[in-house]
């Protein structure tokens, strides 16, 4: 009975540390992925690729500009192509990346170069965002930025 | 025998915790708790109502810690007067909640009043039975935006 007990206990032992260890690589491959869907959606801004940004982007968006202004998922992206909203470039840099579970929390910051309704604007803004992971790929439901004060303005 | 009972306890006990989730209602509370924690400058609840690894960043842009927070509100370096919220939603996640909302805040700090109408966006972890934030975000309202 004591063998019995000692080989269930290994065994459940070693399904413990393999589901542990399983969950860690899941992490660490969600985290990879999570960084290079951020790079892939301001590369696709600045593209004004609505096709990326409809995979990148989850359907319950929420878009809060740097000036307060809120868009959807909708109406971010047509803005993007319609050229209202002409991201000419944009250089992120993440400063924090964590996970908790299906979500994804980035924190960084963005030197930007857009023109908005005709107009120019260079500015520097720090910005969090929020991803969530559905139908295997990272999808972002929440972003957030602040103008930084020092930043360059025209 | 004795030494499956610590291990089935580990294995289950995830899963009692699990069925025992947060719900809306409760982050809401939460974070209307976390406010007036701010405001009464009650730093013990305001260690129970943020995460240890809170990422806590102001309209300036600027981070900081939970501890340094704390410390701010605990010192009177940053001293609310007034807080007036309003949470326009909150997403649930299995065990992180992701809220949206805005206030209108009167404090000081460092001496200097400020008087704010900001954005604000907060996730919130569900960690030893209650809802606890973990990263904090704000913007300033521009009046003029549409």
């Amino acid at each position: 009975m004591k063998t019995r007990c000692t080989t269930l206990s290994a065994t459940l032992i070693v399904v413990a540390a393999l589901l542990s260890g399983s969950c860690i690589a899941k992490d660490n491959g969600r985290e990879a992925a999570l960084r290079s869907a951020e790079i892939a959606r301001f590369q696709a801004n600045v593209d004004a690729d609505g096709a990326a940004l409809d995979q990148l982007l989850d359907a319950g968006l929420e878009y809060s500009h740097s000036n307060g202004k809120l868009d959807g998922k909708g109406s971010f992206i047509a803005s993007i192509k319609d050229g209202s909203l002409d991201y000419k470039s944009m250089e992120p840099t993440i400063q924090s990346l964590r996970l908790f579970g299906d979500v994804g929390v980035i924190r960084g910051q963005v030197r930007v170069s857009v023109v908005l309704d005709g107009k120019s604007h260079e500015i520097i803004i720090a910005y969090s965002d929020v991803w969530l992971w559905k139908d295997g790929r990272w999808q972002m439901t929440e972003w957030r930025s602040t103008r930084l004060p020092d930043a360059p303005a025209k | 025998m004795k030494i499956l009972v610590p291990l089935v306890t580990m294995l289950l006990v995830p899963i009692a915790q699990a069925a025992g989730r947060g719900d809306e209602a409760a982050a809401r509370a939460a974070i209307q708790a976390r406010f007036d924690a701010a405001l009464k400058a009650d730093a013990a609840a305001l260690d129970r109502l943020l995460a240890d690894d809170l990422d806590y960043c102001s309209f300036l842009g600027t981070c900081e810690t939970k501890a340094k927070y704390i410390g701010d509100v605990k010192s009177g370096l940053l001293k609310y007067q007034s807080i007036v919220s309003t949470t326009d939603s909150v997403k649930l996640f299995a065990d992180t909640a992701v809220a949206l909302g805005s206030l209108k805040v009167k404090a000081t700090r460092d001496g200097q009043l400020r008087e704010l109408h900001v954005a604000w966006s907060a996730v919130l972890a569900w960690r030893d039975g209650r809802w606890q934030m973990t990263t904090w975000t704000s913007t300033t309202i521009d009046p003029k935006a549409k």
